[in-house]
């Protein structure tokens, strides 16, 4: 990979920046994206791409199992749409950005969509290490998909920065197909590995939203508390905020 | 608006109406046209490229009326550059790529493949990309009778039996798809597939990849020598090649280009090689380096990247066609072997 290329030191200045050779001197924008890693820029109003206006950005990135929903669950939570039998596999990786409002603050989140498939995890693992968040999804019809979920965290763990903001979804619960993984045993497991865990739906929308808010108020935080502000907690936002939904389908 | 633009307008408005009641909503191989067609500006380009279409179709007839086979030589490559009829395709691809040839002398071996010995995994594999595959395809849905879907899980399923260091990987599916929609015959289109991932493509779909990793990065290294400016951008911003340009070389432009523009680009691909990939792409970063320039972020590098596979640039195939031997240059086949060479040894010292 041609980033390879470039020696980066941990908490790397600003992409805009950090190349050997400035693309063009006097267009960089200092501040207009987060850094691959250590702590983003902040507190200073910045035109994105695109000319949207932002406080602070992120990179999110989803990883599971091939055909989990990640692409519907990123589309669901960008547009508020869901189409069945309108996705089409995703190849290598892609990705979306969309800016939230997160108490008074305008934070982007960049997310990357990657494919599942596991000769692919060799194209995309080289761009853990620049994400802040990862979503890790398994779908709940599916025993194998939460089975590789282990195989996943080792990958993470190998790969991604160490205080990476990482969370457990269980998707599909709306679906027809007879559910294999139950609602206790994605708690146990993510609990297990200290993980926020909620079970989503991207077709109904079931706790879309709030994981992506939740993961932005949580690196939202970790950039601009102030010292007398109170510590933002993932673990108990998701636990309080997160609908079961399916509680009493098993 | 002022009164004249609104007239403007409404005159575009009335124009497209009319060329959007003309234009079938489905394209003669079954995929929906986009709700955001530009119905006008095709209904513009089609006229004259049926036009040429006809000119190409008699200049093959001639062609081919007494040939069985159709022989490598200048005058064939240069026809083939102009386009293949759609009624020639199946076979001139069968025949460049040598497909054919190896289906005569392997009679029986697509079926036996498929009555091999089941592998659980890969029958999944396959599966679960079955309704993620051209669901705007009329032919590909579940309801639709022949359902293209049952043809396509067959030729994925006899290839992982065939190249079992490949099996299968995604990004295959949408190229068998298009070998089925071309071909119309099963066995012809493993044999094709075969051509592509067996011969034409090197080491793009097995497990490591290596083949797709160095192509991107020999990719990166032409712009660099070709193209600087948006090499030092792409590097400025840490995009890297992988993120805008892999979907280009594992899809081989499906869905990333029209539907006309890839079959004219795979005529080419079949005959002459992969180096097409690179012409492909080399031509349209060099056609919209200014607009690429442009990106004053990561985020902006990206969404260049995509927005310049779209337009009238990209529609008008033949032209375009034209300006992918000449935009690029002299790209020698010992410069990419060596490039191929270096970035391959690059990416295994790296691990």
């Amino acid at each position: 990979m041609s980033r390879k290329k470039i020696p980066r030191s941990k908490g790397a200045s600003a992409p805009a920046t950090n190349g050997p050779r400035p693309a063009r001197p006097g267009t960089v924008r200092p501040g207009s994206e987060a850094p691959p890693n250590g702590p983003p820029q902040s507190g200073r109003p910045s035109l994105g791409g695109g000319g949207d206006f932002y406080d602070v950005a992120f990179k999110v990135m989803l990883v599971g199992d091939s055909g989990v929903g990640k692409t519907c669950l990123l589309v669901r939570f960008k547009d508020g749409a869901f189409l069945a039998g309108t996705f089409i596999s995703t190849v290598g990786i892609d990705f979306r950005n969309k800016i939230l409002d997160v108490d008074g603050m305008k934070v982007k989140l960049q997310m990357w969509d990657t494919a599942g498939q596991e000769r692919f995890r060799s194209v995309t693992h080289a761009y853990y290490r620049d994400a802040h968040a990862l979503l890790l999804l398994y779908d709940v019809t599916n025993k194998a998909s939460f089975d590789n979920i282990q195989d996943w965290l080792s990958e993470i763990q190998e790969h991604a920065q160490r205080n990476v903001v990482l969370m457990l979804l269980g998707n599909k619960v709306d679906s027809s197909h007879e559910r294999e993984v139950k609602r206790e045993d994605g708690e146990k497991l993510a609990k297990e590995y200290g993980l926020p865990f909620m079970e989503t739906s991207a077709k109904t929308g079931l706790n879309v939203d709030l994981a992506f808010t939740a993961i932005a108020k949580e690196l939202k935080q970790r950039t601009t508390k102030t010292p007398n502000e109170p510590r933002f907690r993932l673990h108990d936002y998701v636990e309080r905020e997160g609908r079961g939904g399916s509680c009493c389908r098993l | 608006m002022d009164p004249a633009r609104a007239k403007v307008r409404r005159r575009e408005d009335a124009v497209s109406a009319a060329a959007r009641e003309r234009i079938p909503r489905v394209d003669p191989y079954g995929f929906e046209r986009p709700e955001d067609f530009d119905y006008a500006s095709y209904e513009e380009f089609f006229s004259t490229y049926l036009v040429i279409l006809t000119r190409r179709a008699i200049k093959w007839s001639k062609l081919l009326t007494g040939n069985t086979t159709v022989q490598k030589s200048m005058k064939v490559k240069r026809y083939i550059r102009k386009g293949v009829p759609l009624e020639h395709r199946a076979r001139v691809w069968m025949g460049m790529s040598g497909a054919q040839a190896q289906m005569e002398q392997n009679p029986g071996y697509y079926h036996r493949l498929l009555q091999g010995e089941r592998d659980d995994s890969l029958e999944e594999a396959i599966l679960t990309d079955m309704n993620r595959t051209f669901p705007d395809n009329v032919k590909f849905r579940k309801t639709s009778d022949p359902c293209l879907q049952n043809t396509l899980y067959n030729v994925l399923l006899a290839y992982g039996h065939h190249n079992q260091g490949v099996g299968y990987c995604q990004g295959m599916n949408f190229i068998a798809g298009y070998l089925i929609l071309i071909t119309k015959n099963e066995e012809e289109s493993f044999w094709l597939l075969d051509a592509l991932v067996g011969r034409i493509l090197p080491d793009y779909y097995s497990p490591a990849m290596l083949g797709l990793k160095t192509d991107q990065e020999v990719l990166g290294e032409m712009v660099r020598m070709k193209i600087p400016a948006v090499a030092d951008l792409l590097e400025g911003y840490g995009v890297p090649w992988t993120l805008v340009v892999s979907r280009w070389f594992i899809c081989l432009f499906i869905d990333i280009l029209p539907v006309e523009t890839v079959l004219r680009i795979w005529d080419c691909l079949f005959n002459e090689g992969s180096k097409i990939i690179f012409r492909v792409a080399l031509t349209l970063i060099k056609q919209h380096q200014a607009f690429i320039l442009e990106a004053s972020s990561f985020a902006d590098v990206c969404d260049k990247f995509k927005q310049i596979t779209k337009g009238d640039f990209v529609t008008e195939c033949h032209t375009f066609m034209q300006k992918i031997f000449s935009e690029p240059g002299s790209l020698p086949m010992a410069t990419i072997s060596k490039l191929r060479e270096s970035c391959r040894a690059k990416l295994v010292a790296q691990g």
